[in-house]
């Protein structure tokens, strides 16, 4: 049973290449084509999802503490469900977590000990189960906001959105680097096109022009840092490697030795250049506004949703365990660089936030804010800190592409998004302020609602007091004025919107301008659905990725613990639970893979 | 016993003519096009010759395997694996070439025309395989001599005339140069055999680095430097490019970049088969002048690219800044003596893999150039290429792929390329006295250049996807030019998503043996 569901993973980056492919040979029905296809892909999400969890939840509760006084073991993701896997050959114990597929080798070797290799290294773990579930779902809303403002050329435009898509999953679920970056570079073109070509204004062939070279400045230097990095930290035996769980094993055994801490600065400013674009974080986040302003509105929710978590999924699933002491460094503790910028871009965002007229950019704004907020709780580089950004990337890509979503309703109707120009909807359109104060209240983190749970995670990790000169706490405090501050402006838009006297705009159409239809309201129900129960339940998230969230964390305390020294007197951490790898199958098993060189200390 | 007689120098020496083979049937239907094509004139049929002329000299490369000269030291072309390479890179290209140029041969010099490109690909082809001075200085006449034809054959306009002449008269020069320095070579060490010079030279400067050997190499990478477009060498390629006519102009950016680089390579003694023993390693400073030549030509050729409207001499620019890419390689393949612990990129390797990408991307631009032109109404600023992706979604949509490989990136073959470059650029030893941290340096400076590379590429994508048409171009429908469009653009996507049997054929071509030393980690 087993192997059929690694087939699954394999089909969740091929389904939305084909689909892409398929999707423009239907003309004018293009529409009902690309949300059939996405349909499949989230049940095909759906399935692969069921099968996981059960996995994922068995690794958490396998979870042991740490025995005081022993050397920490070392640290890795292991992905579940590898197509390609060596070791399955119908026996579903002898998974190696490894692939076979090889895409580029820069050695040759024995069949046991190849030589450096790119491979096509795909799996499931607790931190991309639920992205790539994100992916589907705001997916189905685009394609659904979309329904009537395409009309011209649909067939491209869906091609287009699902190679969106098709980049941003097989980022999710890549482990080898370089297929990280390749998928995380995909995404230029189908922006670059959507943008451009389908934009609304003027303005629209240069903000694709800016989007594309902006992100791709930065990425180019992340490919730098990506290959120092790999360069930087051979295998015990001298090789090196480009799949994530073996090159953090080796950078957990190399830390201290070679490597002046110039190189490392130099290699880690290069590594999160491109994270940092893409996020964006402040002062990068110049090519959001624009782009985000252009872009038409189902675009903008996928760009929120899930391009700008390409960019903290690349800080969590990259930057943190691969270069931890730098990440600490230059994070929230020691120099506090990228955490002081991430501070500044909550209150900026916030308050260019509050300045905007136009909903849209107040949204792309407070988005800003709380990208800002979940960089933070990244850096924070704790099991609160990290648990709850990885959880936020959940809730924001729902909550801000919901606001979006929103947007799309007065634009079907109206063609601007004004706040000047409207007063009074709550009366005008009851259902559809009903929804909009849910997803409202949920962007600002009412109890009850998604965003609430991330936020608490983050702020509690925030308080680490492990930080010298109570400097953490002043970052905790930053987060709750970008919080309150998120209250007021979203709070004055909702003011100014539906309540006040009735204004509204010339509509587009003539005739009685009706509320929500059964088309919009399965896109907005639908996400306002999923943010109360992501508030309601957010447990069911948590659980599976507890034990990669442990392996971060454990990363995160040893490098504080070598870049600050030991924990303040008087400060008791808790006591870390450690998820520990399965033990791989004896050499010989697998169908010639090699044994993986980091055997666990045995306890 | 007479030591002429002996049976090796024997075998050597005679087998020679076994080992070029391929080229021997490219140079003979060039012959015959050249003496029957005045009295048998016609398209169809030299076209046909020539494609049959390529086949044979792909059946015989396959076919007849010699057995490589016993004496190195004494033949005068070799078949080690990197010829090989060179050789079907050349092949390959040749039929390319014969495809992409259909529309600008005409009836009354097809014959002319063909033999000219048949003996350019075979002087490539024989580049490769050059262990003599003098056979290295032919092979390359024998490029250029026919590339001065093919300038002017197709039109005669005045501007055409002057990108004949302009090259035609630098690249006389180049070649005295190229003669001066090689004459430097030859007083040292008295042979003109290459494998002999660079045994001599390695030894000699592991003493104390010869001035005058060095004086050589500087030479000798002048005057290539010419041929590869390296700045300040680089100056006739955007006039050259604008005035040529544009299947000539895709030879002309690909054919002397392969021959420039392989003959440096050749000369500098870093395709042989220890490159870890070379005659000008690190300490003598020449690795450096690459160094900065790299710099140099990647940075002047994107900085110049920015400011053009004309598309021929934005490709031109491109390509010189292309070159300076192609130039880490060599960069890295100088840092092989201060190696320690396994090797991944050689420098050698990135270079071959990346020039087999860059003629893929190259070639095929220009072919759509080619294709979307006809006589009174060529394409040549990049305002002709508006809306293209509207009125010619196919060949828009290749022309789009060979600009995103352009730029590098992912699943096009222009990123395998780099990618092994920047690899080789960062791991080539940091720590050694004269080029410390300079290797890592450069990686980051062309990972910058290829950002601001990106700009002008990206402009005509946006031009022919997000404006409406404004003169739509006429389409000349050549069937062959469009085959050959797919056919690269198709290429450049495989050797980007799988690029595996590329790297390792490039790899069997350039190898890097086993650490000498024993690796310090």
């Amino acid at each position: 049973m087993i192997p059929t569901f690694r087939i699954l993973v394999l089909l969740l980056v091929a389904v939305p290449l084909l689909s892409a492919a398929v999707v423009p040979l239907f003309g004018r029905a293009a529409r009902r084509a690309a949300l059939v296809l996405a349909l499949l892909q989230a049940g095909l999400t759906a399935a692969v999802v069921l099968v996981a969890l059960p996995v994922l939840n068995q690794r958490g509760e396998s979870m042991m503490p740490d025995t005081p006084g022993r050397a920490r073991p070392i640290q890795r993701f292991v992905p579940e469900f590898v197509p390609g896997d060596p070791g399955y050959r119908g026996n579903p114990d002898s998974s190696t977590h490894r692939t076979g597929w090889t895409l580029l080798s820069f050695g040759d070797g024995p069949a046991d000990r190849p030589g450096p290799r790119v491979q096509f290294y795909v799996g499931v773990d607790g931190l991309n189960v639920w992205l790539v579930a994100l992916c589907s779902l705001m997916m189905l809303a685009a394609i659904l906001v979309s329904w009537e403002a395409v009309a011209d050329r649909p067939g491209p435009f869906y091609g287009w959105l699902f190679v969106l898509q098709a980049g941003a999953v097989g980022a999710f679920l890549s482990f080898d680097l370089i297929l990280f970056y390749a998928f995380f570079e995909l995404t230029l073109i189908p922006s670059f096109f959507l943008i451009g070509r389908w934009g609304n204004g003027p303005g629209r062939r240069d903000a694709a022009r800016k989007f594309f070279l902006y992100t791709l400045g930065g990425s180019l230097l992340t490919l730098v840092g990506l290959v120092g990095v790999v360069l930087t930290n051979p295998l015990p035996d001298g090789r090196v490697t480009f799949a994530l769980p073996d090159l953090m094993a080796a950078v957990q055994q190399r830390t201290g030795g070679p490597g002046s801490a110039g190189l490392q600065a130099g290699l880690f400013a290069c590594l999160v250049a491109g994270f940092l674009v893409k996020v964006p974080v402040w002062p990068l986040h110049t090519w959001m506004p624009a782009a985000y302003r252009e872009a038409p509105i189902g675009v903008t929710i996928l760009l929120s949703a899930l391009l700008a978590k390409l960019g903290t999924f690349g800080l969590l699933r990259i930057v943190l365990p691969l270069m931890a002491d730098a990440a600490v460094e230059y994070g929230l503790y020691g120099r506090a660089v990228i955490g002081v910028l991430a501070g500044v871009g909550i209150v900026y965002g916030a308050l260019c936030a509050y300045a905007q007229r136009d909903i849209k950019m107040m949204v792309a704004y407070g988005s800003l804010s709380h990208l800002g907020f979940l960089v933070l709780g990244l850096l924070a580089f704790n099991t609160e800190g990290v648990g709850g950004a990885a959880l936020h990337m959940v809730n924001h890509g729902v909550s801000t592409g919901a606001l979006f979503a929103l947007l799309a309703f007065l634009l079907d109707r109206y063609r601007t998004t004004d706040m000047r120009a409207f007063g009074g909807l709550m009366g005008r359109f009851p259902r559809f302020a009903v929804l909009a104060f849910v997803v409202c209240l949920a962007s600002i983190g009412l109890p009850g609602l998604n965003n609430f749970v991330s936020e608490m995670l983050m702020m509690a990790g925030l308080f680490d007091p492990r930080a010298g000169g109570g400097r953490v706490p002043g970052f905790a405090v930053v987060a709750a004025a970008g919080i309150f501050l998120s209250a007021w402006y979203v709070l004055t838009m909702l003011r100014r919107v539906f309540f006040g006297p009735p204004a509204e705009p010339p509509a587009v159409a003539g005739g009685p301008v009706p509320d929500i239809d059964g088309r919009e309201g399965v896109a907005l129900g639908g996400l306002a659905a999923v943010c109360l129960l992501l508030g309601l339940f957010p447990q069911v998230v948590l659980d599976p990725m507890e034990a990669d969230v442990a392996v971060v964390a454990a990363i995160g305390d040893a490098a504080r613990d070598r870049v600050e020294g030991p924990a303040p007197k008087g400060y008791v951490p808790p006591a870390p639970r450690r998820f520990r790898a399965p033990d791989p199958p004896p050499a010989g098993g697998g169908g010639g893979l090699p044994p993986p060189p980091f055997p666990e200390p045995a306890d | 016993m007479n030591p002429l007689s002996d049976p090796a120098v024997q075998q050597t020496l005679t087998g020679v003519f076994r080992l070029a083979v391929p080229e021997i049937v490219l140079l003979g239907t060039a012959c015959l096009a050249f003496l029957v094509g005045p009295f048998v004139p016609g398209r169809r049929l030299w076209f046909g010759a020539a494609l049959a002329a390529v086949a044979g000299a792909m059946a015989a490369a396959v076919l007849d395997t010699p057995p490589p000269p016993e004496l190195p030291a004494a033949a005068s072309l070799l078949a080690d694996p990197a010829a090989g390479f060179v050789r079907w890179l050349a092949l390959a290209s040749a039929a390319v070439f014969l495809l992409v140029t259909w529309p600008e041969v005409g009836r009354g010099f097809a014959a002319e025309y063909y033999g000219c490109l048949l003996v350019a690909v075979a002087g490539v082809s024989l580049t490769g395989r050059a262990n003599d001075l003098v056979t290295l200085f032919l092979a390359l006449e024998l490029l250029s001599i026919p590339t001065y034809v093919l300038l002017y054959l197709p039109a005669q306009a005045r501007p055409n005339q002057e990108a004949a002449a302009k090259y035609f008269l630098l690249s006389v020069l180049s070649s005295a140069l190229l003669l001066f320095g090689f004459s430097y070579l030859y007083g040292l060490t008295g042979t003109t055999n290459l494998t002999a010079i660079v045994d001599t030279l390695t030894k000699a400067n592991a003493q104390s680095p010869s001035p005058l050997a060095l004086l050589a190499a500087v030479l000798v990478v002048a005057a290539l430097g010419f041929r590869v477009t390296a700045v300040p060498f680089h100056f006739y390629a955007p006039d050259v490019y604008e005035g040529a006519p544009a299947g000539v102009a895709a030879q002309l950016a690909f054919l002397p970049k392969v021959a420039g680089f392989v003959a440096l390579a050749r000369v500098l003694g870093l395709l042989v088969a220890d490159p870890r023993h070379q005659p000008f390693p690190a300490d003598t400073q020449l690795p450096l002048l690459l160094w900065v030549l790299a710099v140099l030509t990647m940075s002047v050729g994107n900085v110049m690219a920015l400011l053009q409207d004309n598309f021929r001499r934005l490709m031109a620019y491109s390509s010189v800044a292309h070159g300076g890419y192609l130039l880490i390689g060599l960069v890295v393949a100088g840092s092989l003596p201060d190696a320690r612990g396994p090797v991944e990129v050689g420098g050698m390797d990135a270079v071959l893999v990346y020039l087999a990408a860059y003629g893929a991307m190259t070639v095929g631009a220009f072919a759509v150039v080619l294709y979307l032109g006809t006589p009174d109404r060529p394409v040549e600023g990049v305002d002709d290429l508006a809306g293209l992706g509207e009125s010619y979604p196919v060949t828009a949509g290749c022309l789009a792929v060979f600009l995103f490989s352009l730029i590098g990136l992912p699943l096009t073959a222009g990123f395998a390329g780099k990618l092994l470059l920047f690899v080789g650029a960062f791991e080539a030893p940091a720590d050694t006295p004269s080029m410390t941290h300079l290797y890592r340096t450069l990686a980051v400076i062309a990972a910058v250049n290829s950002a601001v590379g990106a700009y002008y590429y990206l402009r005509v994508v946006g031009v022919m996807y997000l404006r409406s048409p404004v003169r739509p171009p006429a389409d000349s429908g050549a069937l062959p030019t469009k085959l050959a469009v797919l056919a690269l653009a198709a290429a450049t996507v495989v050797f980007g998503v799988y690029p595996d049997p590329l790297v390792r054929a490039a790899r069997q071509a350039a190898p890097v043996p086993a650490a000498t030393q024993p690796a310090v980690n």
